[in-house]
C-alpha cells in the first residue's frame, strides 16, 4: 500500500467506512476530491455537517425531520387512524410515491435479528404500542421487508398488540421475497398495497 | 419437448483457454487419459446450464489459473425443432454472474437454475457415491437441488429456512448466554415452522414417487432385491410445532435446533439392509446411479422434458453386464454426456451410434461421429 500525505490517507480512511466502499473506490473519491474545486468540497463538508446538526428523528414517527415532528405527521390531511411501520426512513419515499397510502408511518430502526444481536428492546416497538394506544390507532399496516428479518419482525408485532383494538395487516405478496423494500419498483408496491392481508 | 446442447464454448474454465465442443443428441463419449479436461468439460456443461458449479461452492475455482474470468457459451437446441437458442454465462470471482438467454439477461440465478437454460442436467461425480455412503446432510442436499431445480417456490423456502433456522440457533445461544430474555423465541418457531413445512410437504410429496424411480433402476441394474427409501422424521407435519416447543429448554442448552428438515434423513435400503452402514463399494455406487436414474425419471414426469445426464468417469468399477445397461440408457436418452479414459468399456454397437470427444491437456482434438475406435 502506497502511503499518501496524512491529510489524504485521512480522507480515504474516513471514506472507507462508508456503505459499499471499498478501499479501491475511496482512494477514486479522495483524488477526485482534491483534483475538483474548492468550493465543492467545502460544499460537500458543510452539507455532512448541516444533516448531522440539522436532522433528527421525528418525536412521533422517527421519520427524520427538521422540526420536531415530521411533515407526515403534521400534515392534517394525512388519515390518523393508520400506521405503516417500516425498517429504515428510507422505506417511506418509496410508498409515498405509490399514492397509495394516506395514513401515517412508524420507523422500527431496523428487524429483528439475533444474530446481528437485535433484540425488540433496539427497535421502536414500545413507542409503536404506546402510539396505538394513545392515538387509538384502528389498522396497523406492517410494511417490514419481504425477507426473514422482517417478516418475523412483523409476526412479532402482531403478536405484541393482539390484544388490542388493532387490525394488523401485511402487504400482500408480489413482492420479490428476500428483497428489500427500498427497491421494490412502485407498480408492485402499490398493488402490495391494495392486497394487503390481515395477519 | 426436451433440449440439447450442441456446442459449448468454453473460454478461461478450469484447464481449458479457449475450446469448442461439439455435442450430438444422445451418447457423447468424452475420452482422454487422466488430467486432460474430462471432468471439467461436464462440469462446464452443468455450470452453464444451471448457473452454477456441481462440484464446488467454491466458484472461483472454475476460473483458470492466471486469468480473472470464465465465460461459457451454449447453443441449446429442442428436440425436433430448428430453433436454438444460445446461453451465456460470465463469471468473475467477487463480482455477479452475467447470465444471458438470446442476449437478453437473465432475472434471478433461482429462477435461471429452474430451468431458465431451457434445459436440464442429472449430473453424476464419483465423489455422489457420498449421497448413499456419506452423512445425512449429503441425502438432504440431494433432494433439496433435485426439488430446487423443479420449484423455484422450494428453491427459497429452502434457502429462507436455513435463515431462520440459523436466526433461531443464534437466539436460543444468546437465551442461555443471558443476552436475550427469549421473548421472540415464539415469533421465530413460527417462522422456522412455516418455512420448514414448506420444505417438508415437498420433500413428502416427492418421496414416494422418486423411489417408484428408484426402485425400478435398481432392478435393471442391480438385480430383483427388494429397494426402498425410507424418509426418516425428526418430526411429521402434523407434530411439527407441538415439537419444537417441546425442544425449547433442550434447544436452549444445546444451542441449535434439534426439529425439522434441516435434521432428517432418508434411508437406502437394498433386501432390508442400510447401504449406508452396510452396502458393499459396488452397492453403494449402483445405488447412487439408481437415485440419479430416479431423479431424471423423476424431473421427467414432472416437467415432460428429458435432462441431460452428465455422468463422469461412470463405467469404471462396474462389471460388465452392468456397463451394458447403462449404455443402454445413455443411448435412449434425448443427450447423454458420459466420460472415461477407456472406450474398450463399451461395444462397436454402441459406439456406432455415439460421438467421441477426445480430449489432450485442455484441448479438443477431434469429434467424431460413428466412434472409430484409435
Ligand atoms: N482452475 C483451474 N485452472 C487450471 N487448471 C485446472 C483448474 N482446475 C483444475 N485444473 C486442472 O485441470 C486438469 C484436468 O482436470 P480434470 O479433472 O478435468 O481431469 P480428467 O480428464 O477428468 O482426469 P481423470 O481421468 O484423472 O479424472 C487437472 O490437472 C487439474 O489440476
Ligand atoms: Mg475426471
Ligand atoms: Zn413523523
Amino acid at each position: 500500500m502506497a502511503t499518501y500525505a496524512r491529510p489524504v490517507e485521512r480522507l480515504i480512511t474516513e471514506l472507507s467506512k462508508l456503505p459499499s466502499i471499498g478501499p479501491r473506490s475511496a482512494q477514486r473519491i479522495a483524488f477526485h476530491v482534491i483534483r475538483g474545486k474548492k468550493e465543492d468540497a467545502i460544499g460537500l463538508a458543510e452539507a455532512l455537517k448541516e444533516v448531522k446538526e440539522k436532522i433528527k428523528p421525528c418525536r412521533r414517527c422517527f421519520n427524520l425531520t427538521e422540526a420536531d415532528e415530521c411533515e407526515i405527521c403534521r400534515d392534517a390531511r394525512r388519515d390518523r387512524s393508520v400506521i405503516c411501520v417500516v425498517e429504515d426512513p428510507y422505506d417511506i419515499g418509496p410508498i409515498e410515491r405509490t399514492n397509495e397510502y394516506r395514513g401515517l408511518y412508524h420507523v422500527l430502526g431496523g428487524a429483528l435479528s439475533p444474530l446481528d444481536g437485535i433484540e425488540p428492546e433496539d427497535l421502536r416497538i414500545a413507542e409503536l404500542i404506546e402510539r396505538v394506544r394513545n392515538e387509538g390507532t384502528g389498522e396497523l399496516v406492517i410494511a417490514t421487508n419481504p425477507n426473514t428479518t422482517g417478516e418475523a419482525t412483523a409476526l412479532f408485532i402482531a403478536q405484541e398488540v393482539k390484544d388490542l383494538p388493532v387490525r394488523v395487516t401485511a402487504l400482500a405478496s408480489g413482492l420479490p421475497v428476500g428483497g428489500d423494500l427500498e427497491y421494490a419498483d412502485e407498480v408492485t408496491l402499490g398493488r402490495a398495497f391494495a392486497g394487503r392481508r390481515e395477519l | 419437448m426436451s433440449a440439447y446442447l450442441r456446442a459449448l464454448r468454453l473460454v478461461n474454465f478450469r484447464n481449458y483457454v479457449d475450446a469448442t465442443a461439439l455435442l450430438a443428441p444422445g451418447l457423447n463419449i468424452v475420452v482422454g487419459e487422466n488430467a486432460q479436461g474430462k471432468t471439467n468439460l461436464l462440469e462446464a456443461i452443468a455450470f452453464n446450464v444451471t448457473g452454477s458449479s456441481p462440484r464446488t461452492p467454491k466458484e472461483n475455482e472454475v476460473v483458470r489459473w492466471g486469468a480473472d474470468f470464465t465465460r461459457t457459451e451454449a447453443r441449446v437446441a429442442l428436440d425436433g425443432s430448428t430453433d436454438e437458442r444460445s446461453v451465456a454465462i460470465g463469471y468473475a470471482p467477487g463480482q455477479k454472474k452475467r447470465i444471458t438467454v438470446d442476449g437478453a439477461s437473465a432475472t434471478s440465478l433461482t429462477e435461471y437454475a429452474a430451468g431458465g437454460a431451457g434445459a436440464r442436467v442429472v449430473t453424476f461425480f464419483p465423489d455422489d457415491i457420498r449421497v448413499v455412503k456419506g452423512a445425512p446432510s449429503d441425502r438432504r442436499e440431494f433432494l433439496d437441488a433435485l426439488l430446487s431445480s423443479l420449484r423455484p417456490a422450494y428453491a427459497r423456502a429452502a434457502l429462507e429456512y436455513a435463515k431462520a433456522v440459523a436466526q433461531r440457533n443464534q437466539l436460543l445461544r444468546r437465551i442461555r448466554d443471558g443476552f436475550s430474555s427469549g421473548r421472540t423465541l415464539a415469533t421465530w418457531d413460527r417462522k422456522v415452522v412455516d418455512l420448514g413445512k414448506t420444505v417438508l410437504a415437498g420433500r413428502e410429496a416427492a418421496l414416494p414417487v422418486l423411489e417408484e424411480h428408484f426402485k425400478d433402476s435398481l432392478r435393471t441394474l442391480y438385480g430383483p432385491e427388494k429397494a426402498a427409501i425410507r424418509y426418516g422424521y425428526s418430526a411429521t407435519l402434523e407434530e411439527y410445532s407441538e415439537a419444537l416447543r417441546e425442544a425449547h429448554s433442550a434447544d436452549v442448552e444445546r444451542g441449535t435446533t434439534s426439529v425439522g428438515p434441516h435434521r432428517d434423513d432418508f434411508e437406502v435400503l437394498l433386501g432390508g439392509v442400510n447401504l449406508t452402514t452396510f452396502g458393499s463399494q459396488g452397492q453403494q455406487r449402483l445405488a447412487t446411479l439408481a437415485l440419479k436414474f430416479a431423479a431424471r425419471d423423476y424431473v421427467r414426469e414432472a416437467v415432460g422434458e428429458d435432462p441431460i445426464l452428465l455422468f463422469d468417469d461412470v463405467m469404471s468399477e462396474l462389471d460388465e453386464r452392468r456397463r451394458e445397461y447403462l449404455a443402454g440408457y445413455f443411448l435412449e436418452s434425448t443427450q447423454a454426456v458420459i466420460s472415461t479414459t477407456n472406450l474398450e468399456y463399451f461395444d462397436d454397437e454402441v459406439l456406432r451410434r455415439t460421438r467421441i470427444i477426445r480430449i489432450s491437456g485442455g484441448s479438443i482434438l477431434e469429434t467424431a461421429t460413428d466412434g472409430v475406435r484409435k
